[in-house]
């Protein structure tokens, strides 16, 4: 368990959040060029890195609003927290 | 149009806690980001929409609530009907904003006495230290696993709006915990 600082509510227990995996992958911009392969590529491969790892987040028991987490999945220290449409940090 | 029913027809008394539904009460929803929105719901509702996270704002009549930064809920126990028609009417019905009537969604719940803070924290995450000296404050947090709205009125009163369908189980779970105090 730790604490995250929601860009809008501050400080609270994770229990009020839901992850919501990998930040940052676009959606392919024409999903019917695709071929299976490519289309399984952006649907289920997650990079599940050891280190820091850039994240959505969602407050979902708290304002309901989604925002960007740079998490070190080994020692869930977060190193950073931004809001959507940001780019990431350089960490 | 209101058909705010009591939920839970009861009311405790403890040495240091004493708990009851306040009802009825009309809560309304409304959500915006537009100027515009700003302006219609000061000259409707006479109140200014508190911008600051977990504050609110009052006059005579109501309270409004920050949930998020373009979420408010108003409620009170005074107004009628009509008050919800003309906020529907002058904001959403011309687009400045969605308003929503969720007076049968919420409870509330009053909780008061010196165990007040005691109680929520033997099952809530929420760090209460700032809240409860901070009359007006607000949060939204989890009791027992279950969304809560805590709307400070200080000295250790509080109205806690729950969803209706949890109101029972939690209603439950907060006269077994202020019977353990
Ligand atoms: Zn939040």
């Amino acid at each position: 368990m730790f604490l995250i600082n929601c860009p809008y509510c501050g400080v609270r227990d994770q229990s009020e959040f839901v992850s919501g995996g990998e930040a940052h992958i676009a959606r392919p911009k024409q999903p019917t060029e695709l071929n299976d392969d490519q289309w399984a590529e952006y649907l289920f491969m997650r990079k599940n890195i050891k280190g820091i790892q850039f994240e959505r987040w969602n407050h979902v028991h708290g304002c309901r609003k989604w925002f960007n987490v740079a998490r070190d999945t080994s020692n869930d220290k977060i190193e950073k927290i931004y809001k959507m449409g940001e780019q990431p940090p350089k960490i | 149009m209101d058909n705010i029913n009591t939920a839970i027809k009861d009311k405790r008394e403890y040495s240091d806690l004493n708990l009851k539904e306040v009802e009825p009460i009309t809560k309304i929803n409304l959500r915006g980001k537009k100027r515009e929105f700003f302006t219609k719901v000061g000259q409707v509702l006479s109140v200014i929409l508190p911008t600051e996270s977990n504050t609110s704002t009052s006059n005579q009549e109501l309270s409004a609530l920050w949930l998020s930064p373009d979420e408010w809920m108003i409620y009170t126990n005074t107004m009628n009907k009509e008050i919800f028609d003309r906020v529907f009417k002058e904001i959403s019905s011309l687009n400045y904003g969605a308003v929503t009537n969720v007076s049968d969604q919420w409870v509330c719940i009053n909780i008061s006495g010196d165990k007040l803070y005691e109680l929520l924290s033997m099952s809530c995450p929420f760090d209460f230290s700032k809240f409860k000296v901070t009359k007006g404050s607000t949060t939204q947090t989890i009791i027992n696993h279950i969304d809560v709205i805590i709307h400070n009125l200080g000295d250790n009163n509080i109205n806690l709006f729950v969803r209706r369908s949890f109101s029972n189980h939690l209603w439950d779970w907060l006269n077994d915990g202020a019977n353990l105090l």
